[in-house]
């Protein structure tokens, strides 16, 4: 089943083209990385997704819907998570923002809303930590708290923004084995500069410089042999290149609109 | 000092100071938590032009202040939601001009010769009972809609953009704890006055920041240290026969010296 189709999309800010001829398929239970260099669209790409943002030209259907209808299944992990570290705010009460703003009680959260954001919080593993204030954890326990923030509403899409940026190695693996075991039950779609993630975790791929080149890496071992990559190390660039490249012949299902303009 | 106490004017000062400071902990807060502290010393300054409007036609002072700070506070929000990357700029603008308005104003008022000082400064041994009871109304609203919106206020106060992903009226919010600032600014003029109004909202949040564990124990750690501020600042302008507001402020400071040198985390 299709979860998100991104059908010829391209938006602009003001004249300036950010994405043009977009198209992506992402099914039930995939793990899409979404690559590209700084200023390559890709999180317009995600703010599209995400409704916070309209394009310009073409259609975007989540969950059989229009983002903004389909916002209460899709759970959004931002890029930033180290800011407002200095908020007097409870890990727990972090995780209940992940609630809506529709029917809640006059004050406060229901006794549903506080056992789902518990709940969300023992899918991280961070339910020791629900009382401690959310300044005190180390970078890498704070993206796990947002990830469970995303959880609270059991989304059926859970959409992260560069999720181990400010992270050390150790803690960015975590997170990763973390996404792997949702990944199970949730489909994740996640944008990383990170080159471990497409080569461990993702299934699909797509490089996204002004247009959206996709491939299917759910077989590695594709990747590397028609690229006479003969040697055992890689370099993150040539692999970069590799996804980006118009002629890449190891991609099942390259997009025929794709390559790099 | 215990015979003070038997007077009106000395009775109606502590009311006045428990009830602002109270408001000024709960928004102070808001403000501080919001990065919005320029913001509301460019609406504290702005006020002055609706002291002179109210001058000028003969109004209540705190209708003419309330009306004019509660525009720009609209204004103020109007401009963060649309200009952003400008906001500073415009802030700068509304501060001087809204005080130059309120001058031109008091110059224009014909044979009235209104005591500037006092509203820059404070006038908290001149309150009356109709200011105690716009403050306990002011107190009671903030208190009521503070309560109410908690959720909404503290996840827009923790982050905007996720909110409005929750679908959380944003801009809704966030108009609204810019108004319920300029109210509470107006009636801190009584107190303190508008130029020194931004240390009330901010000395007791910045120490309250550091010894409570949610955005509510805040409020209320910083509604108890305004008020022992207030307080003790007036004990201190009695006996020593000092200007009330300034004495205030410096109690403030002084405490949060002390608290900085002695706090370790």
């Amino acid at each position: 089943m299709s979860l998100v189709s991104l059908h010829n999309l391209a938006f602009a800010y003001d004249t300036q083209p950010v994405l043009e001829h977009v198209s992506l398929e992402v099914n039930e239970h995939d793990f899409l990385a979404i690559i590209g260099p700084n200023g390559g669209g890709k999180s317009t790409l995600l703010k599209l997704m995400l409704g916070l943002l309209k394009p310009t030209q073409g259609s975007i259907t989540l969950l059989g819907t229009t983002p903004s209808a389909a916002r209460h299944d899709v759970g959004y992990v931002p890029q930033n998570t180290n800011v407002n570290t200095d908020f007097p705010v409870k890990v727990l009460d972090v995780v209940l923002m992940g609630n809506g703003a529709e029917h809640h009680p006059l004050f406060g959260y229901g006794i549903e809303e506080k056992a789902c954001a518990m709940e969300a919080l023992q899918q991280v593993g961070m339910e020791d930590f629900a009382a401690r204030r959310i300044g005190d954890l180390s970078g890498g326990q704070r993206q796990r708290v947002m990830i469970a923030r995303a959880l609270c509403r059991r989304p059926k899409l859970l959409i992260l923004d560069e999720p181990t940026a400010s992270i050390d190695a150790t803690g960015q693996k975590e997170i990763y084995d973390l996404l792997k075991r949702l990944n199970d039950a949730i489909t994740v779609i996640v944008v990383s500069h990170d080159l471990s993630v497409i080569l461990g975790y993702a299934n699909k791929a797509a490089y996204v410089n002004r247009t959206l080149t996709f491939h299917d890496i759910s077989d590695k071992s594709h990747i590397f042999h028609t690229h006479g990559q003969t040697d055992d190390h890689l370099c993150e660039i040539d692999i970069l290149e590799m996804l980006g490249g118009e002629s890449c012949d190891v991609c099942n299902n390259c997009d025929d609109k794709g390559g790099a303009a | 000092m215990i015979d003070a106490l038997s007077f009106t004017f000395v009775q109606h000062a502590i009311l006045a100071g428990i009830l602002v400071s109270l408001a000024a902990g709960i928004i102070g807060s808001l403000i501080v938590v919001n990065r919005m502290v320029f913001l509301a010393g460019g609406i504290a300054h702005t006020s002055y032009g609706g002291i002179g409007l109210a001058v000028f036609f003969g109004l209540p002072i705190f209708l003419g202040a309330s009306l004019f700070a509660v525009a720009a506070a609209i204004l103020v929000a109007w401009l963060t939601l649309h200009q952003r990357e400008r906001i500073d700029t415009f802030i700068g603008l509304i501060w001087a001009v809204g005080m130059a308005i309120g001058v031109i104003l008091v110059d224009l008022t014909p044979g009235y010769n209104v005591d500037l000082m006092s509203y820059l400064f404070g006038s908290i041994l001149a309150v009356e009972t109709g200011d105690l009871m716009f403050m306990g109304v002011l107190l009671a609203f903030i208190v009521g809609i503070v309560t109410l919106k908690y959720r909404d206020i503290l996840a827009v106060s923790y982050d905007p953009e996720y909110a409005l992903l929750r679908g959380i009226n944003v801009p809704l919010i966030y108009t609204t704890i810019l108004i319920l600032s300029a109210l509470t600014v107006v009636v801190a003029i009584k107190v303190v006055g508008l130029i020194l109004v931004i240390a009330l909202l901010t000395i007791p949040v910045y120490i309250a920041e550091r010894l409570s564990g949610s955005l509510a124990g805040m409020m209320m750690i910083s509604g108890g240290l305004a008020t022992l501020f207030t307080l003790g600042g007036l004990v201190f302008s009695y006996l020593y026969n000092l200007t009330s507001g300034a004495s205030i402020i410096l109690v403030s400071a002084a405490f949060l010296g002390v608290f900085l040198v002695v706090w370790k985390r």
